[in-house]
């Protein structure tokens, strides 16, 4: 059976990769530093492949079809659409006999993910990824979330999803080493009247809650209430569901940084693995 | 007519953006969608206080914003003036 050996979230703005040198160079150089923590990480534990959970931005879907959550089934992807991203265009393998394995899982434990073929893989999850292998050689499993278009699924849902997809993972025994990774957020405004704001508050209390493993406030928050924290911000549900499927246990807080060059409150989070702690809580 | 037609004009004429590449950009087409005046008259001109206040995506308020060469500083007072700002609640987090 497989184990997820390292787990982490991280922000994805665009700019990252597109202008990094745009931002102040402190604030670029701890946010990257932290990046490359995880990729020596994900050496030292010889990650085979990675589960990649992102917020959609009307790449793969539009209004006329927009699931909450879709998976991609492919052996590979192309990716970025953007050609803006200073990242290389490329068909990033995956690993398809887990993705559908994800799929399957999902759906037992009473998820209803929507299957995609021919899925593009846009800065939500290329700004992430080349940090993490500029090669873009490690197998990728992509999945986008829906996190701007109401009706949304709740935070608490998004919980639920996570505990569904760590078991998931843990169930496939096509591999022995998988990474789980979460990218988006933390605070930004999009295309509204705030864009350019970031709340640091709501940051650094979304923070606090996951280096603590006890995300009870996040969990109870409305759709329209974290809303106020930016239209973009709930990309976080993708972070919710990368801690309960790790057993909400404690993440290491790497780095935070407010970028305002890049519209983005900039965050990394890491988990260790299944085998460095506790069996998570709540997994079947 | 639909919020959705105005999403669908916004949102088709930005992949034909893209398509263009570093070619020749194309105009926005209003041909085909089933738009109000005030509609066609805000995605042509364009308007992009009337298209936020629409209701449109903000996703697609950003693409087409982006598309026009704006800067955040350009299209931000529009926002701010399109008469549709919403009002600040109040929120768990908020320290002061």
């Amino acid at each position: 059976m497989a184990e997820i050996v390292m787990a982490y979230s991280a922000s994805h703005a665009p700019m990252m990769t597109a202008d990094p040198g745009s931002a102040p160079r402190e604030q670029a150089d701890n946010f990257f530093s932290a990046l490359e923590t995880v990729r020596d990480r994900a050496k030292e534990t010889g990650v085979q492949a990675i589960v990649m959970v992102t917020g959609e931005h009307f790449t793969n879907f539009f209004l006329d079809g927009l699931p909450q959550v879709a998976i991609g089934l492919d052996d590979e992807h192309l990716g970025p659409p953007e050609v803006w991203l200073q990242v290389p265009k490329k068909m990033v393998p995956s690993d398809s006999g887990l993705a559908k394995h994800i799929a399957a899982g999902l759906i037992e434990q009473g998820q209803q993910p929507a299957m995609s073929h021919g899925m593009k893989l846009d800065h939500g999850f290329m700004t992430v990824y080349y940090w993490l292998d500029n090669t873009m050689e490690l197998p990728m499993v992509p999945i986008v979330l829906n996190c701007t278009t109401p009706p949304l699924m709740t935070a608490r849902q998004f919980h639920d999803f996570g505990v569904a997809i760590g078991n998931a993972i843990r169930s496939y025994d096509g591999l022995e080493r998988v990474a789980l990774v979460a990218g988006g957020g933390l605070s930004h405004f999009v295309g509204e009247p705030r864009v350019g704001d970031i709340d640091e508050d709501f940051d650094h209390w979304f923070l606090d809650q996951l280096a603590s493993g006890d995300l009870s406030e996040i969990l109870a928050v409305p759709n329209d209430v974290l809303m106020e924290a930016g239209n973009g911000t709930g990309e976080v549900r993708a972070w919710i569901a990368l801690a309960a499927a790790m057993g909400d246990k404690p993440g290491h807080v790497l780095a935070y940084e407010p970028v305002y060059e890049w519209i983005n409150g900039m965050g990394v989070v890491l988990y260790d693995g299944d085998s460095a702690g506790a069996v998570p809580a709540g997994q079947a | 007519m639909t919020l959705y037609m105005v999403q669908r004009c916004l949102f088709d004429h930005l992949r034909r953006l893209e398509a263009a590449g570093d070619g020749p950009k194309p105009d926005i087409v209003t041909e085909g969608y089933d738009l109000t005046p005030e509609e066609r008259r805000a995605v042509t001109e364009p308007d992009i206080g009337a298209i936020y206040a629409m209701g449109t995506h903000p996703v697609i308020v950003n693409g087409f914003c982006r598309a026009l060469g704006y800067k955040r500083a350009d299209y931000r007072p529009l926002l701010e003036n399109s008469g549709a700002v919403p009002t600040p609640r109040r929120t768990p987090w908020q320290k002061s």
